[in-house]
């Protein structure tokens, strides 16, 4: 394989994986915080999304280009979309049955095939195209990027790995440390004991995933301008970002977005050499492999 | 309703007797029933008439076995997965299968599927027996199916196979405390799922002569899993209103769809996502208005039977045992030694390694260790928990399948259970609800789940915490008498008044090693044991 190609595989994944990392992050700060596995995750990733879409562009959306303010409104709309879903599902299926996996299981994926079914209801068609509110193929004129070899990337491949990358290691950062960080570690260790020092388990539990939700939607609107999004895809991305939790370590941050790009180059390697068809295959049996063989992840 | 939705339905009814073994009997959250059925499906469809070419009977025998090869592996990937972890291995399975469908059209048809016009005569030469398959034929082998699991489920839950249910559901730990294989029992479980699942699948096929994608589809596991919920844990009519309840939801959705002019498939899903969470909600008061009757008065205390077992045959010896938990050093070469009919105590400050020797000493098959925390299990009736432990301590091989078969050696070892009852003071709360039991008892249940496994030696871990001083003296009472019976009981304890009434020796621990071993009085007098407790100056 010549380097140009190389490179090619590489960025893509790279690419891919800081999407997915993001995603992984949200999953990991939540399933570490509170114990409790966000199985409607990627639906909110989508969900998001489209509720950008339909608030900005309507029912028939049609791919175009925005305009200054349409593309400020459609970020904030996604994003605060990903907020607040991520913390109506908190508030509605998961707070009540905490101690009852089997009541949580069921409400969140409850609440995935929901939001999925009333998107599906609003937005009947197959696969939709989706504006890109940042413009990152103006980064170079002609929103190619040239690798040696003569083959070429797209140039917002780049600047998704570099924006993903960036706002996920500064999430990283800013939760990791600080005081909303040790109220969030003092929860994960043991909630009562953090009741007892004056942190609220459960307002802390709420905002890991509304700042999960954040997370979510900006991972959205990294991943969706690049191909067609259909309402559905966040099955598959849920279970991928999944898989990027556990290859870290599930509820070590910096382990979700190592899993990320880690699983991203993977995927692209795998489409590159047996074709399309694997590329929503290889994330899931790596999470079944994973599960099976180091559900406690490859770090540790 | 014609032929073909009532043997469809029943078919469906059979995958969630199937699935319902694992989730509802069984405590495992299986979000892939879906995988199954696809096994079974395809598996017929590829390897009968109009695939490989099989004769239809040992392509859906092969398909069965199949199933049950799924499940067992898929309970041996998930062998470090309790719970949560389980569900989401299983749903990505389930999503996996449905990904691997689409993704090799050549094989499995694509969105399309498979058709596989359904044959109208089934010939055996062999039988000389020829069947015609028409939809009532059908309705009446999947209703003969569906009443031979639901009897098998039912005739299992009174014998051996519902302890081993009911130990996977409510407690896996103490169940391997108490000597139970509950890994293996997993892979027996999730086999028999995946068998009967695959099993409904081959009956789709050949019923519908066809199988898409979206009949094993992700939704159709989640639909499943409702399903099984609806009923609680462990009732065999739980599938059949689950079902019945799936069966109403197309028309419904149907009507919705045509309603507000929608897709069909997504007005199902909205359907099927309320019906979920309406179950959720609904678990908790459907789940109090069966609950089971409390506890009768205690019976007296019995005064210890006189010391008949000739002590002094040692039933559990260790030297030099070191452990260590990630740099810290629990035990730095203690050693303990248990004879038979001896109450002894094992002491000293926390921290000092009581526990950690209690798990180590339970290493040996002759010991059974209880918790320190009590673990009530709250579904299983005192004595059931009692029975528990009977059967953790050795049964005949296969018993659930002689019990099934009812041959005359299938009975429960009832004089096992009834002795330990009444070697704990316990034969009131026969019956009763684990929950409704003071906590003393609660903590001599504990004791006697253990006595019953029959080990000549108990490893009792603080069983005197939380009891009252009334509950303390039955306590002692039952200590003495099961060593007069020739038990070795090895206790972890705090309370130094009940170890001096109680124990014939005393094992004091400090730092991982032993600091003291002898009568109550020796060690009490020990200077160094002083020291250990007191500090220096009191010393």
């Amino acid at each position: 394989m010549d380097v140009g190609v190389l490179l090619q595989v590489v960025l893509a994944g790279l690419s891919t994986g800081a999407v997915l990392g993001l995603v992984g992050l949200g999953f990991s700060l939540v399933a570490g915080t509170s114990r409790v596995l966000p199985l409607a995750h990627g639906d909110v990733v989508v969900a998001a999304v489209f509720t950008g879409v339909l608030v900005v562009l309507g029912r028939t959306p049609v791919a175009q280009d925005l305009g200054a303010l349409d593309s400020a409104g459609f970020v904030v709309v996604v994003l605060l979309a990903g907020a607040v879903l991520s913390g109506l599902i908190a508030l509605v299926v998961v707070r009540p049955y905490r101690d009852q996996p089997l009541g949580w299981v069921a409400g969140a994926v409850a609440a995935g095939l929901l939001l999925r079914a009333v998107l599906g209801l609003l937005l009947p068609g197959q696969g939709y195209a989706v504006p890109d509110p940042l413009h990152l193929d103006a980064l170079a004129t002609d929103g190619l990027l040239h690798l040696p070899g003569g083959t070429t990337l797209p140039v917002r491949t780049l600047g998704v790995l570099v924006l993903g990358l960036g706002v996920g290691i500064a999430a990283e950062r800013l939760l990791v440390r600080g005081r909303f960080g040790r109220s969030l570690r003092a929860v994960a260790d043991d909630p009562d004991a953090a009741a007892l020092c004056g942190v609220d388990p459960a307002r802390v539990l709420l905002l890991a995933f509304v700042a999960a939700g954040v997370l979510a939607g900006l991972a959205g609107l990294l991943d969706a301008p690049g191909h067609a999004v259909s309402v559905d895809d966040g099955v598959v991305l849920g279970l991928e970002g999944i898989a990027a939790a556990v290859l870290g370590g599930l509820g070590s941050l910096r382990g979700a977005l190592l899993g990320g790009l880690a699983l991203g180059v993977a995927q692209q390697a795998a489409v590159h050499a047996g074709g399309a068809a694997l590329q929503d295959v290889v994330p899931l049996a790596v999470l079944v492999g994973l599960l099976a063989l180091r559900p406690q992840g490859v770090r540790r | 309703m014609s032929a073909v939705d009532i043997a469809q339905a029943l078919y469906l009814l059979l995958a969630a007797l199937g699935l319902s073994l694992a989730v509802s009997w069984a405590g495992l959250p299986v979000l892939g029933g879906g995988a199954f059925l696809a096994v079974g499906a395809y598996g017929t469809a590829l390897l009968g008439p109009g695939g490989a070419g099989w004769p239809l009977g040992l392509a859906v025998l092969a398909s069965v076995l199949l199933g049950a090869v799924v499940g067992f592996v898929v309970a041996v990937g998930a062998s470090r997965l309790d719970g949560p972890p389980l569900a989401l291995a299983t749903w990505a399975l389930a999503r996996m299968v449905q990904r691997l469908l689409l993704a090799y059209p050549g094989t499995f048809g694509g969105v399309d599927g498979l058709t596989r016009p359904a044959p109208a005569h089934l010939v055996t030469r062999t039988f000389g027996l020829d069947l015609a398959l028409t939809p009532v034929v059908h309705v009446g082998v999947a209703l003969a199916l569906c009443l031979l699991v639901i009897g098998a489920l039912l005739r299992a839950a009174r014998g051996p196979g519902g302890l081993d249910l009911a130990a996977l559901r409510e407690g896996p730990e103490i169940a391997r405390m108490l000597g139970i294989p509950v890994a293996r029992r997993r892979r027996t479980v999730l086999a028999a799922t995946g068998a009967v699942i695959a099993l409904a699948g081959a009956g789709h096929v050949l019923l519908l002569g066809l199988v898409e994608p979206s009949d094993v589809s992700p939704l159709v596991s989640l639909q499943l899993f409702v399903a099984v919920l609806l009923g609680g844990t462990a009732r065999w009519w739980g599938p059949v209103v689950g079902v019945a309840v799936l069966t109403a939801l197309p028309p419904v959705a149907d009507a919705l769809a045509r309603a507000v002019d929608a897709d069909v498939e997504r007005s199902r899903g909205v359907l099927t996502a309320l019906l979920l969470l309406a179950v959720v909600v609904l678990r908790g008061p459907v789940g109090r208005r069966l609950a089971r009757p409390g506890p009768g008065p205690a019976p007296a205390v019995r005064p210890p039977d006189p010391g008949v077992a000739a002590a002094g045959d040692t039933v559990l010896v260790r030297h030099d045992v070191h452990v260590r938990y990630d740099g810290v050093v629990a035990l730095d070469g203690a050693h303990i030694e248990l004879c038979k009919g001896e109450v002894h105590a094992l002491i000293g400050p926390n921290g000092s390694g009581k526990t950690t020797l209690l798990k180590e000493l339970a290493k040996d098959p002759h010991a059974v260790r209880t918790p320190q925390q009590t673990v009530v299990m709250p579904r299983l009736a005192a004595d059931r928990q009692v029975a528990l432990g009977a059967r953790g301590g050795g049964g005949r091989r296969l018993a659930v399948l002689r019990h099934l078969l009812a041959t005359p050696s299938s009975r429960l070892d009832d004089p096992r259970v009834r002795a330990a009852l009444q070697a704990t003071g316990l034969t009131h709360v026969t019956g009763a609800d684990p929950q409704r039991l003071t906590a003393g008892d609660q903590r001599l249940l504990q004791v006697a789940r253990a006595v019953a496994t029959g080990a000549p030696a108990l490893l009792l871990d603080e069983p005197a915490a939380g009891m009252t001083a009334d509950e303390r003296t039955r306590l002692r009472a039952v200590l003495r008498h099961l060593a007069a019976r020739g038990t070795g009981v090895l206790l972890v304890e705090h309370d130094m008044r009940l170890v001096g009434e109680v124990a014939d020796r005393v094992t004091v621990l400090h730092q991982g090693r032993v600091l003291a071993c002898g009568t109550p009085d020796q060690v009490r007098r020990d200077p160094a044991v002083r020291t250990a407790y007191l500090g220096t100056l009191a010393g």
